[in-house]
């Protein structure tokens, strides 16, 4: 990269923002569009089936033999094929969680069905609602709990160039990568389960890390340069001089979880998938929040503190110029009257 | 430790890392005889979880309403590890929650188990196998609990010459009961239930006080593994409360497999990938930090394969991320000896600075990392933990590999004049 970046990030912010805004709206609207928030079975609780089978089957048919034998359960049925092994699995989703028996029952009634097409189970994973419900409790828990501890963190390790605003930008910057990993989710049409913890939880680390990185770059430069520099220029700098570092990191990150993702969808890890691809989101929209987010951000708030501290400073010059000429006055009218 | 590094440091820790890099893929091991005595674990005896090798994850609770107390969850687990040992599934992890009255089970399937059959096995774990001896009014006379032991042998009775019977030995307490009630019933028959299961209706000869009795059915034998499996399961003993199947996920034996070679092809790429890149951008530094990385991955597989922690895939997932963020310190302190080299310092200065600048940062990045692993260990389930678990290991190796090593190396290799041209580092080329 050459020397002498200078781009003027805090400058630009409001197209930043705007970006943001626009990205959540979106995630929010196929949120509202696909009937509120997709949670896995993981958190509501159901089963999903998978059996995997040869030759052709008849969509319809397995719906109905699904239908059937489960009675009162709401079943939908998709395919799937695995593009390198061309392994082709039947996916029941079930709203609700199901007995050994009605497991048992099922394959019986689908083998049976479909003789000719080897019925096989592949995996199933059966979660009651209320074991659901409290797994969503100790995850959000679990976020709101690393969200906290990261904030204290950077409070104390920045308190000496202002540590509570600090702490506070980067936490909007944090909330910023959370929700987008939410839109990356709901876009993709993943619905949420234990892999969205990990890749919430993981950007948070990720995206941390990140903002440091900055923020260590000001705090350098600020004892260097000490208030001789208007903090915006400070912090513009600083992320000039770590922007190598920062895209650098991120796109060796990125490769990695690409291969990951790349070889997942090809051969239908679907678990894998589900982490991947939100996590490819996840690293850039934390070098990205860093940078635009959490930096324009700290900058309006000691922008702020600056002007009123100019403002004061300025105030009270007026006040002693004033006070000099009202002594000048004094004294003017006092040796005319002794004239 | 920094101050006089010298010429052959680069070498030594270049063999180090090989020597790592060799071991925590084959580990080490010799054979006496037939018999394979393993010291250190390598990357194939790592212990995988049911997502790679396939197999059942199970949660079992109290009915609803049920209270159940800390003594008669620990009999439940205890009971639970018993059976497990009669299916002969040694690999296998109980997880008791004693505040919320669960207990977890997850086991893989054992390669060779030609049956896989989820819900059968749950079933078996999860059936309260309470042994019963009713009298002929269906009052209880004693239980399974009255029973010392319960072994199978061939049953001399039966018509057929292959049939078994289960031979019972009571307790003190259950000679007592058992002699009372043949005496009583003498003429009558005492139904022998397992669970809701009638096994046998014996009429009563006699009164039995030697506290010894058999169960068989001699018109249609029971045969050996039948026997086997009843006496396995009264020995084991029943559940002191019935347990529901509240949760639970199967997973097949190829689907896991499959998924392995899948992901370590996708780590093997992602390593030369970011390798390539490091060199080229980096040059020298780079070609360092890829050989830290090296060391990196074998120093991670070690943690896994020798203390024998479950690896998952979430797990494996984690150790590509650490990998892509295992290479930032390097990325850090390579920028920063480039800059330093631009300010004008010289190379030994450079380097010694740049590392020295880009410590603050590294540390303080790394630590937030460990905290998110830290939940996640604590507070994830199952699959989950595991990505805690690489994370964390991974920062560690961070800062060993990332940061002390590459610092010698770097350091060491900086000595050989032949190598000292500033356009290696990232300078500028004369």
């Amino acid at each position: 990269m050459r020397a002498d970046l200078n781009i003027d990030f805090i400058g630009k912010r409001k197209i930043f923002y705007t970006i943001s805004i626009c990205l959540i709206a979106i995630g929010v609207l196929v949120s509202i569009l696909s009937g509120g928030v997709n949670l896995d079975i993981q958190f509501k609780g159901g089963a999903i089936i998978r059996y995997s089978y040869t030759g052709t089957i008849d969509k319809n048919a397995a719906q109905n033999i699904a239908k059937d034998t489960l009675k009162d359960a709401q079943v939908s049925t998709e395919f799937e094929e695995s593009a390198a092994t061309h392994k082709k699995t039947i996916v029941y989703n079930i709203d609700k969680s199901l007995t050994n028996e009605m497991q048992a029952s099922l394959y019986t009634a689908v083998s049976k069905q479909f003789s000719g097409n080897q019925i096989t189970k592949s995996d199933s994973s059966d979660v009651s609602a209320s074991m659901g419900q409290e797994f969503l409790r100790k995850s959000i828990l679990a976020v709101v709990l690393a969200s906290l501890l990261i904030i204290l963190y950077i409070w104390i390790r920045f308190r000496k160039i202002g540590g509570l605003p600090a702490g506070l930008t980067a936490f909007v910057a944090l909330l910023h990568d959370v929700i987008m990993g939410y839109v990356a989710f709901a876009i993709m049409g993943i619905p949420l389960n234990d892999n969205f913890i990990a890749v919430t939880l993981t950007i948070l680390g990720y995206s941390i890390n990140d903002t440091i990185v900055v923020y260590d770059r000001v705090r350098e430069n600020r004892r260097l340069y000490g208030s001789k520099m208007l903090f915006k220029d400070t912090v513009n700098k600083s992320i000039n001089q770590s922007f190598a570092r920062s895209i650098n990191t991120t796109l060796v990150t990125f490769m990695a979880i690409a291969v990951l993702a790349v070889f997942s969808i090809v051969y239908n890890l679907t678990s894998v998938t589900s982490f991947a691809l939100p996590m490819m989101v996840g690293v850039v929209t934390g070098c990205y929040s860093t940078i635009c987010i959490a930096g324009p951000l700290w900058v309006t708030w000691e922008t702020h503190k600056e002007k009123k501290a100019l403002a004061e400073k300025q105030r009270q010059s007026l006040e002693k110029e004033q006070r000099r000429l009202k002594l000048e006055e004094a004294r003017a009218n006092k040796a005319k009257k002794s004239k | 430790m920094f101050k006089r590094v010298e010429k052959p440091i680069i070498f030594i820790i270049a063999l180090v890392i090989a020597a790592m890099s060799y071991i925590s893929i084959a580990g080490i091991s010799y054979k006496t005889g037939d018999t394979k005595n393993t010291i250190i674990k390598g990357a194939q005896d790592i212990r995988f979880g049911i997502d790679i090798k396939g197999g059942v994850d199970v949660t079992f609770t109290p009915p609803a309403g049920t209270k159940v107390t800390k003594l008669q969850m620990d009999a439940a687990v205890q009971r639970l590890n018993s059976r497990l040992d009669g299916l002969k599934i040694s690999d296998r992890e109980i997880f008791p929650d004693y505040t919320a009255d669960r207990i977890e089970v997850r086991f893989p399937w054992q390669s060779g188990v030609t049956t896989q059959d989820p819900e059968t096995a749950i079933k078996e774990l999860g059936s309260m196998s309470q042994l019963t001896f009713k009298d002929p009014d269906g009052g209880i006379i004693l239980t399974g609990s009255d029973v010392q032991s319960a072994t199978a042998n061939v049953d001399t009775e039966s018509t057929s010459s292959s049939g078994y019977r289960v031979d019972l030995v009571f307790t003190a307490a259950g000679t007592k009961k058992f002699a009372t009630a043949t005496t009583k019933y003498v003429g009558k028959t005492i139904s022998i239930y397992m669970d809701d299961k009638l096994i046998e209706s014996p009429t009563v000869n006699e009164a039995i006080t030697e506290g010894k009795c058999y169960i068989n059915s001699p018109g249609a034998p029971m045969t050996a593994a039948v026997a086997n499996a009843l006496a396995d399961k009264i020995n084991a003993g029943s559940l002191p409360f019935k347990l529901v199947t509240n949760n639970y996920s199967t997973i097949s034996a190829t689907l896991g497999q499959n998924a392995l070679t899948v992901t370590v092809m996708a780590g093997l790429i992602a390593f030369l990938l970011i390798c390539l890149f490091m060199i080229l951008y980096y040059r020298l530094p780079g070609l360092i930090a890829c050989v830290a990385l090296c060391g990196h991955i074998a120093g991670t597989l070690l943690c896994i394969s020798i203390p024998q922690f479950t690896l998952t895939l979430p797990g494996i997932a984690g150790i590509i991320l650490s990998i892509g963020m295992g290479v930032d310190c390097n990325v850090i302190t390579a920028e920063r000896i480039k800059e330093e080299l631009r300010v004008g310092k010289t190379l030994d200065g450079a380097i010694d600075a740049g590392f020295q600048r880009s410590f603050s940062a590294i540390f303080d990045g790394n630590i937030t990392v460990i905290i998110v692993g830290a939940l996640l260990w604590i507070l994830g389930s199952g699959t989950v933990q595991s990505f805690g678990y690489t994370l964390i290991i991974g920062v560690i190796f961070n800062f060993i590999m990332g940061l002390t090593f590459s610092r010698l190396m770097l350091k060491s290799i900086s000595k050989f004049s032949g190598v000292r041209k500033n356009w290696l580092f990232g300078g500028a080329a004369k």
